[in-house]
């Protein structure tokens, strides 16, 4: 039990620093770009199809790391007027739903991947483009993970105890 | 009876806080297994996503605007609108709305501005003897004002998936980004204005000590804000004047608070500030991006259906006139808008609408800001609307005390809705003035 929470904290660390990496190149990047084309009426011909690119890795790291702060946008309006107790009970349904669903897209986007590979093609600087949609398949793995893993432990476990006290998902 | 099966536990998941994006990869996967068609085809739709140029700016964008709600501007933003706008009757009230505004503006979601604007400008409300029913209408309303202005968030992601919808419908035609930033500015002022109007009568009625007008305090707070007063004529001069598109404007923002905040006025520390606020801007642009993804799946198997097409016929049975539909769309998009956050409701409901709304005649930049004047008031809308419990938790109030206290401003907006929706020239005409393209 221990063990898995330091695991999602070790994970949790190597995607907050990839994010702020790579949100780091995305700004720099950008900015020299928009230099270029407007001083120096040029620009690197790559550089809008990576930055696309790193978006979508952004954007799947920052979505697992979402999940454990619990700040993925839902509807929630009857969970408003729940008792502490529901709240749990509904937590741990829907973050199990989330992970069931999050698995299937992981299966789904594994062939996606596979059929990218013997397909070829080649996004730009003869980078193969199932090398940037890699993250797909890692994002939902990772997402799966922190779902139906650690959420779903740490859920089950304030169901179970009397203690009010909030544990922290790994 | 199966489906119907399926649907009410969806939407009871929905209800009970399950994750949008979980919900919407649901349906679309039980959408593709139905109609036997691979599951990796609802990846490929997924991966198109980066086939939009204006995806960069979603992220550059929230990295600047949550830069800027962490760092002491929401303080010097308050200082100077008092210092320009303190000294007419209401004055504290005007500075209230147009400080948020912007604010929004910038930051794109509207928690954010009733915590970090609502938190300090409430006290110094009660403390200038503004009633505390008006007060707490004021800085509740004001929390979602601004949406309307670029560079908002909402406008860009409006853009993306209203284009994303028209390309799998076959069509080519973009909902341009640069354009919506210029509709959206005369209806955003009309809102404003006419929420200050309200604000000076019932300042003037309440008999509020007014504060003199003072250059040197306006000079005081214009040398504090030196280096933010550039940005947004910056960003708003460079796209209205065509000089960059607003994919650049996202890229130059994020670098120039950047160099702003952590390096001019050091607000934020570089090691440890800067590292929490990228990873956490980057948090919200998963989530988001992440139920855009999953919604690509469905509106593709939505259009393969023709559901739009079928939408539309039997919506055309019943109402023939733009008209009428245009106000059943308002009552529609109220409801959607006091359910979901913005974000989702753009997301889940543009794929339908625009096709819809474009059968009926109603341009794609128009109905964007009817779309997102909706959402504004429908935050505000009893019982359920978000920022009714972000300011009863922010001020220690009851849900019903803050329902009570924004119905006034509900009825101002409201008008405001029905002008903006039935003179399409208040949206349209910048556009055609400017060129915009």
């Amino acid at each position: 039990m221990k063990l898995l929470l330091r695991l999602g904290r070790a994970v949790a660390t190597v995607e907050s620093a990839l994010v702020v990496f790579l949100l780091g190149i995305m700004t720099l990047l950008g900015f020299t770009q928009v230099v270029l084309r407007n001083f120096f009426s040029s620009g690197i011909l790559w550089a809008d199809t990576f930055l696309r690119q790193l978006v979508l890795w952004v954007a799947f790291l920052g979505a697992s790391l979402a999940v454990r702060e619990r700040k993925h946008l839902n509807v929630d309006v009857l969970t408003r007027f729940m008792s502490e107790r529901g709240k749990k009970l509904a937590r741990l349904v829907t973050d199990v739903f989330a992970g069931v669903v999050c698995v299937v897209f992981l299966k789904a986007s594994l062939t996606f991947v596979q059929n990218e590979i013997h397909q070829g093609t080649v996004l730009f600087l003869e980078i193969p483009t199932w090398y940037f949609q890699l993250i797909i398949p890692v994002g939902y793995a990772l997402l799966s993970f922190r779902f139906l893993i650690l959420n779903g432990v740490v859920d089950l476990q304030a169901l179970t105890r009397k203690s009010t006290t909030e544990s922290d998902p790994g | 009876m199966l489906t119907l099966l399926i649907a009410v536990l969806l939407v009871f998941l929905a209800f009970i806080g399950a994750p949008l994006f979980a919900i919407i990869g649901a349906i679309a996967l039980m959408a593709f297994a139905a109609a036997q068609t691979d599951s990796s085809i609802a990846v490929v739709e997924l991966y198109r996503i980066t086939s939009q140029t204006v995806l960069i700016a979603v992220p550059l964008f929230a990295f600047a605007g949550y830069m800027l709600a962490e760092s002491r501007t929401p303080q010097r933003l308050i200082n100077l609108s008092r210092a320009m706008f303190g000294w007419m009757p209401g004055g504290l009230a005007i500075v209230v709305l147009i400080s948020c505004a912007v604010f929004t503006a910038f930051t794109g979601a509207s928690g954010i501005t009733i915590v970090a604007l609502g938190g300090l400008l409430y006290p110094v409300l009660l403390q200038e003897k503004y009633p505390e029913r008006f007060s707490l209408g004021l800085v509740t309303t004001s929390g979602s004002l601004g949406l309307l202005f670029p560079p908002s968030l909402p406008l860009i992601l409006y853009s993306m998936v209203a284009s994303l919808t028209t390309a799998q419908a076959g069509g080519f035609e973009i909902v341009s980004v640069d354009q919506l930033f210029v509709a959206g500015i005369l209806p955003g002022l009309l809102l404003v204005l006419m929420l200050s109007f309200y604000s000076i009568r019932r300042g003037a009625a309440g008999g509020v000590p007014r504060t003199p007008f003072s250059w040197s305090n306006l000079w005081v707070s214009l040398r504090a804000a030196a280096w933010e007063i550039p940005l947004p004529f910056i960003i708003l001069g460079g796209i209205y004047g065509g000089f960059i598109t607003a994919t650049e404007a996202a890229a130059i923002s994020a670098f120039y608070v950047f160099v702003v905040e952590v390096l001019i006025y050091r607000d934020l520390s570089l090691t440890h500030d800067l590292l929490r606020v990228m990873r956490e801007s980057m948090l919200l642009v998963g989530a988001i991006i992440l139920i855009i993804a999953s919604a690509l799946g469905l509106t593709n198997y939505l259009i393969i259906e023709e559901v739009p097409q079928k939408l539309f016929e039997f919506i055309q049975t019943y109402i023939s006139s733009k008209v009428v539909f245009l106000i059943l769309l308002n009552v529609f998009l109220l409801i959607v808008g006091m359910m979901m956050d913005i974000f989702s409701a753009i997301i889940v409901v543009i794929p339908l609408i625009v096709p819809v709304a474009k059968s009926f005649g109603v341009d794609p930049i128009h109905l964007g800001i009817i779309f997102l004047a909706n959402l504004e008031i429908g935050y505000l809308t009893p019982p359920v609307g978000l920022n009714l419990f972000i300011s009863s938790f922010r001020f220690e109030k009851p849900i019903a005390r803050v329902v009570l206290a924004v119905l006034p401003f509900i009825g101002i907006l409201l008008i405001a809705l029905l002008v903006i929706t039935y003179v399409p020239g208040l949206s349209l005409w910048l556009t055609r003035v400017f060129h915009v393209l």
